[in-house]
């Protein structure tokens, strides 16, 4: 520093240490802000209650009627309920932003985009994890599902890159929810569209061919299945073309999510789209 | 670093265009021009004022300064980097605040907002702590960080704005109606605290409708109008643009819009502004002749009752009413 030149400024962190905090502290404070249901009154029924009765009334009909064994709809359903976060949660912590009107502050600020967006998704992953597993928990506690102990370690890895694979989905539905007015809409259609298409409760081979098409591009139908072969006793190895499909899948909603959000973000800046600046 | 002696906020010829439309079957697009043409320069450690009516275009060409907005032609530089190109560099040298209530997360505490905005300025971990309370204690919410913000009155609302937009102590603030829904004592604080960051060296461009607050903190101000700057310099030269002039205020019970376009056509009246009070409004005439106009401005009201009626100085605003009227 010379003399007369005013040096102003707090200290600033490097620019990969600020990356780092962006996308854990900063991820994590950000999602208490924009996660509707963080309030255990709240979070307790519609994240736990609801896949809660989801599993029973699948299985209970899915006995009654005879058409799988409970396995098939525990681990279905166990899998698919971690939309309730990776789905919905993932639509929040983006539209979110608009509906309290912290878009503009957001964008004025220096911070890498790319910490930002991941940052986001960090505890909805870990949330989406949870109530999976709560799912089996229940499938385990209440119903007559039951595994080979040793499969558990290949099954939590399955039901993680599952989990993070519609994750990626659902950043997509939050982009677009940075432009579109009720955009969660959109995401109650996700959400029961992947209950009826990804082979949750429904065998993908007994749907009309338009639907196993369309489900062969969405996440969750390879990731789900990858599941059921590993709790009925296959190895991780004979799954391996599975998970990869269903992480390719992902990351490209992923990265579609991505580039949607930088895109409404440049056009935000030439065409005055966002509402409030 | 700047060159010495170049402007900190540089707006040459800024222009933008807003596209929109209207109407949900038959859509009829329809063009506004927000600012057209505007160029300002502000020096280092300037307080700088834009005033004008709403819908002058002040917000948008802050939003343009600030990087939100791409002007649709001209250029703007601050610390010489230019806001299109070089955004993400403006941007972390620049705080800007936001009149209103909105645009803070609700949920979160007052400390928590600053904190996550700590983090996206790249406020080092260990000086935010000590920023933050700072900061806190500047603003005259230290207490009451821990609360939501869902609970915050406007006033704090506000504070907190203030508090955000200096986390990573900026050179350049741009402070947009920072004092709108703060009470007197309040705001009184607020002009003192925006006053003291000149002192600290920064660089600051203030819009506000108080007339007696660009008054006293601006060092330079541009009027801006339609889009356009219509005046700019000191506040005193501001008002000998007026100085030579008198105003007239009449209470009126009751005027008719007629009453005021037969004042505005007697000889020697410059400008006629109308104040609503609660039963009355309240006529402000700029004339060129003195008091003496008086009697021939109390024959336009054709029977309406008249309060008080007093001739006095002109003061910024009646500077500012003059321009921004004098052209329409
Ligand atoms: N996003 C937008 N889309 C279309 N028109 C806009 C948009 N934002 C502003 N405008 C228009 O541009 C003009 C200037 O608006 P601006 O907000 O810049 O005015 P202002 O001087 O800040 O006014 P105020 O004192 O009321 O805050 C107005 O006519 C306004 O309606
Ligand atoms: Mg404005």
């Amino acid at each position: 520093m010379t003399a007369g030149t005013a040096v102003l400024g707090a200290p600033r962190s490097s620019s990969l240490t600020s990356f780092f905090r962006v996308l854990f502290v900063g991820g994590i404070i950000v999602y208490r802000a924009l996660f509707n249901w963080i309030r255990p009154a709240i979070y307790i029924p519609t994240m736990l209650g609801s896949p809660l009765f989801q599993i029973l009334f699948f299985a209970n009909l899915g006995k009654y009627s005879g058409v799988g064994d409970t396995n098939f709809f525990v681990v279905g359903n166990a899998v698919q309920v971690c939309s309730m976060s990776a789905i919905y949660g993932a639509t929040m912590t983006l539209a979110n932003e608009r509906y309290f009107g912290t878009l503009a502050q957001l964008l004025a600020t220096p911070a890498n985009r790319a910490a930002l967006f991941l940052g986001r998704t960090l505890p909805v992953i870990a949330n989406g994890l949870l109530v999976s597993v709560f799912g089996f928990i229940v499938g385990a506690l209440f119903l007559d599902f039951s595994m080979p102990a040793s499969q558990i370690p290949a099954l939590a890895l399955v039901v993680t890159l599952t989990v993070v694979s519609c994750t990626g989905f659902g950043m997509m539905l939050g982009s677009i929810g940075i432009r579109a007015r009720d955009v969660f809409f959109a995401s109650n259609l996700a959400y029961f569209l992947m209950l009826l298409m990804c082979g949750v409760n429904i065998p993908i081979d007994s749907l009309p061919g338009w639907m196993q098409a369309i489900s062969k591009a969405l996440p969750l139908t390879h990731g789900i299945a990858a599941a059921r072969l590993l709790a009925s006793g296959e190895t991780l190895g004979s799954v391996a073309g599975l998970i990869r499909t269903e992480l390719l899948i992902g990351a490209t909603y992923g990265f579609l999510a991505f580039a949607l959000f930088r895109y409404f973000e440049a056009s935000s800046r030439k065409y005055a789209s966002l509402d409030r600046f | 670093m700047p060159v010495v002696g170049a402007p900190v906020v540089e707006a040459i010829d800024l222009r933008r265009t807003y596209k929109t439309s209207t109407g949900s079957l038959k859509r009829k697009s329809l063009e506004v021009e927000a600012v057209r043409g505007v160029s300002f320069a502000i020096e280092k450690g300037e307080l700088f004022g834009l005033l004008g009516p709403n819908g002058a275009g002040k917000t948008t060409t802050i939003k343009m300064l600030i990087t939100l907005l791409i002007p649709t032609s001209g250029t703007a530089r601050v610390l010489g980097l230019d806001v299109v190109k070089d955004a993400r560099a403006v941007r972390s040298q620049i705080g800007y605040v936001f009149g209103g209530d909105r645009g803070l997360y609700e949920r979160l505490s007052g400390l928590d907002n600053l904190r996550y905005f700590a983090e996206l300025y790249g406020v080092e971990p260990h000086e935010q702590k000590r920023r933050i309370g700072e900061l806190l204690e500047m603003v005259g919410l230290t207490g009451r960080e821990k609360e939501r913000v869902e609970g915050y009155s406007k006033g704090m609302r506000q504070r907190l704005h203030i508090a955000r937009g200096l986390l990573h102590d900026p050179p350049v603030v741009f402070l947009d109606e920072p004092t709108i829904g703060v009470d007197p004592v309040g705001a009184r604080e607020m002009r003192a605290m925006i006053a003291s960051l000149t002192d600290q060296g920064k660089t600051v461009l203030l819009t506000t409708h108080y007339m007696f607050e660009a008054d006293a903190l601006c060092d330079r101000i541009a009027v801006i109008a339609r889009g356009e700057v219509v005046a700019q310099g000191t506040p005193g030269a501001l008002k000998s643009l007026v100085a030579d002039k008198t105003v007239v205020e009449i209470e009126v019970y009751g005027v008719n819009d007629e009453s005021i376009e037969r004042l505005r056509r007697v000889e020697g009246v410059s400008a006629v502004s109308v104040e609503e009070r609660d039963q009355l409004q309240l006529l402000m005439v700029q004339s060129a002749v003195g008091a003496e106009i008086t009697p021939a401005l109390l024959a336009q009201f054709d029977g309406a009752k008249i309060g008080r009626v007093v001739a006095r100085e002109p003061t910024l605003e009646d500077a500012y009413i003059s321009l921004v009227e004098g052209d329409s």
